[in-house]
């Protein structure tokens, strides 16, 4: 049985209403990532599990039981914020314990669990210290000790990590890896980065304008995009959107006639589509030729993002392991037709 | 240049300290002494001032009055000003701005307007000429600008952090005991030193509310005669009801004046 089910369920604040009857299962274990552009309702409807928004209408169930007014505390839910929220004139220790005090909780079982959750994320030599004598990242490593020590059976994470220089958030998205492999609890996790949501997630799930898009494991999304949206979203950098025509013959892409990729629809002759194409696809020596000019470079070591403009005015990025393409200078790009991905101009993919 | 600046400091330092320094002189002189030399500096130091204050004229009786209703009078208000300025800055609930802005509204009524009502209102409750009385009174009238202040202080903490101890399982009276109460010290701490001036150097609501029993600034007012006054007298009054808040001053100078500066950035 699933632990966490919405069903329908909707937000409204002041009559605008930013979550629409979103449903959704979360399985026990699971790691489960809410992505989408800043405003998609990604932190609403985190705050609606946590109880900390009302909802307006549908249901949420956890483990079995109907929550929807059920008291914050008592959902078994613990959560990590975007500002860490700690309490200032607290320490570590303190901070960390809160909870379990608030409950009454004999003071041994507190302090084991605190030594604990200190072991698990290294705070030990810090357990005196108070929040603002902390650097960042240990706030940070602070805000999920206090929701370990509570011991729930769901994390919940709102962009824990935007508030981390880009070295540090690596680490410590590593970190909460590791730290899901280890205690193996339920996490939902809100980022406006696709990066995060890719490399941690078991299920993506994307929001956009307080409607789910699509919901999948990290390479579903990937490979199998439902719309031109989700297609767009995941994936760095964002995959590229040709225009083209049908024509009897196959795809016209500006001056270039592609073949038709494999298609379980029949497409009309004259027929205004999107085709995608991911930039790190780019990157081969045969198959569809797409000239182009080469306007900038950007080399990252391992690989260059090629920045080219199309004759047609239309530009994209390849993503290209070993390059000497110039800015100015004229280049060939080849991509697999079977690789690309096909969409009506309204976003929804043609398969 | 810097004397452009140090000598209106100068002369502003002086008209503070100068009255502090003819109090005190003059209530070390007795009667004749002052009356003919009223400028100079004591010759004959005498404390008799100060024993006939404190006794014959019940000083140290109207002191223990003061000191007992500023005390209840500020401990009542920070507690009750941090209660509602933690709930209009950061709970939802109905009406909420229409009670911030009557509560603010209420700020702009001067003491004077309500006086009769509120006298009426006192004797209702049976509240004259008890300490009780007096302390609620203080409460009442001082309260609007506490809560206000206390709202602006507590508006500017985020409110994730009263989400985080709602997900750790606190109450809202526990939220407040245990964060938004430590969190808005200096804000409190403003309020106590603004607070404990007004009640103590009150004397209008004090003379309604206790007309059997005093506090030391009524006290003080009575030791002026019609005719004549015993300036001595009065000067030793003057000072001992003063030593209190200038001792408070000299303890709590360094969190007085960062109190001043919170009210100043957030107030």
């Amino acid at each position: 049985m699933s632990q966490i089910v919405l069903n329908n369920l909707s937000k409204r604040f002041a009559g605008v209403e930013v979550l629409h009857e979103v449903s959704l299962s979360i399985e026990k274990g699971e790691f489960t990532v809410f992505v989408g552009p800043s405003g998609c309702g990604k932190s609403t409807l985190l705050r609606c599990i946590a109880g900390l928004e009302e909802i307006t209408s549908g249901t949420l169930d956890i483990g079995g039981t109907r929550m929807n007014d059920v008291d914050p505390a008592a959902r078994g839910l613990a959560m990590v914020f975007q500002s860490y929220a700690l309490y200032p004139h607290m320490t570590v220790a303190q901070n960390m314990s809160f909870g379990l005090r608030m409950a009454h909780r004999p003071k041994a079982e507190i302090d084991a669990k605190v030594a604990k959750a200190a072991r698990i994320l290294q705070l030990q030599p810090l357990l005196d210290r108070k929040p603002a004598a902390l650097s960042g990242g240990q706030r940070q490593r602070v805000a999920i000790g206090r929701a370990i020590v509570r011991d729930p059976d769901v994390f919940l994470f709102d962009e824990p990590l935007s508030n981390l220089d880009a070295e540090l958030r690596v680490q410590t998205r590593v970190e909460i890896a590791k730290l899901h492999q280890t205690l193996g609890n339920t996490i939902i996790y809100v980022t406006h980065d696709q990066t995060e949501a890719m490399t941690l997630a078991d299920k993506i799930v994307v929001l956009r304008a307080g409607r789910i898009e699509q919901v999948g494991t990290p390479m579903h999304l990937y490979d199998d995009p439902d719309n031109a949206f989700v297609a767009g979203f995941i994936g760095s950098p964002r995959m590229n959107f040709l225009a083209a025509n049908v024509t009897a013959t196959g795809l016209q892409l500006g001056q270039v006639t592609a073949p038709l990729p494999a298609l379980a629809t029949t497409l009309a002759v004259g027929q205004q589509m999107q085709l995608g194409i991911r930039p790190e696809h780019l990157d081969q020596t045969d198959g569809v030729r797409l000239p182009v000019t080469v306007e900038v470079v950007e080399h990252l070591g391992a690989t260059a993002f090629v920045h080219c403009r199309l004759d047609s005015g239309e530009t994209l990025v390849a993503e290209q392991r070993e390059t000497a393409a110039r800015p100015g200078a004229r280049l060939d790009l080849h991509f697999d037709i079977a690789r690309a991905r096909l969409f009506g101009t309204d976003g929804a993919r043609v398969r | 240049m810097h004397w452009v600046v140090a000598v209106p400091m100068a002369l502003l330092a002086l008209s503070c300290v100068y009255p502090v320094f003819f109090t005190v002189n003059n209530a070390l002189k007795d009667n004749k002494g002052y009356i003919l030399n009223r400028f100079g500096i004591v010759q004959d130091p005498s404390v008799q001032n100060f024993v006939d204050a404190w006794g014959r004229a019940h000083l140290g009786e109207y002191l223990f009055n003061s000191v007992t209703v500023t005390l209840g009078a500020v401990v009542l208000l920070l507690l009750t000003s941090s209660l509602a300025g933690f709930a209009l800055a950061m709970l939802r609930f109905p009406f909420r701005r229409v009670l911030f802005i009557v509560i603010l509204a209420s700020l702009m009524i001067p003491v004077q307007v309500v006086l009769v009502p509120f006298y009426r209102t006192m004797m209702g409750l049976g509240l004259i000429n008890t300490r009780f009385g007096l302390i609620l009174a203080y409460t009442a009238f001082f309260l609007p600008f506490c809560v206000y202040l206390m709202t602006a202080f507590y508006s500017r903490l985020p409110r994730e952090m009263v989400e985080a101890a709602r997900m750790d399982g606190a109450t809202l009276l526990q939220i407040w005991w245990n964060i938004m109460l430590p969190m808005g010290r200096p804000a409190l701490l403003t309020l106590g030193i603004l607070n404990t001036l007004y009640c103590w150097n009150d004397v209008l609501i004090s003379l309604l509310v206790l007309q059997k029993e005093r506090t030391v600034m009524v006290g003080i007012a009575a030791l002026r005669g019609e005719y004549t006054t015993n300036v001595p007298l009065l000067c030793a009054g003057i000072a001992l009801a003063a030593a209190p808040i200038i001792l408070l001053y000299i303890f709590f100078q360094r969190q007085i004046v960062d109190g001043i500066a919170v009210g100043a950035v957030k107030g």
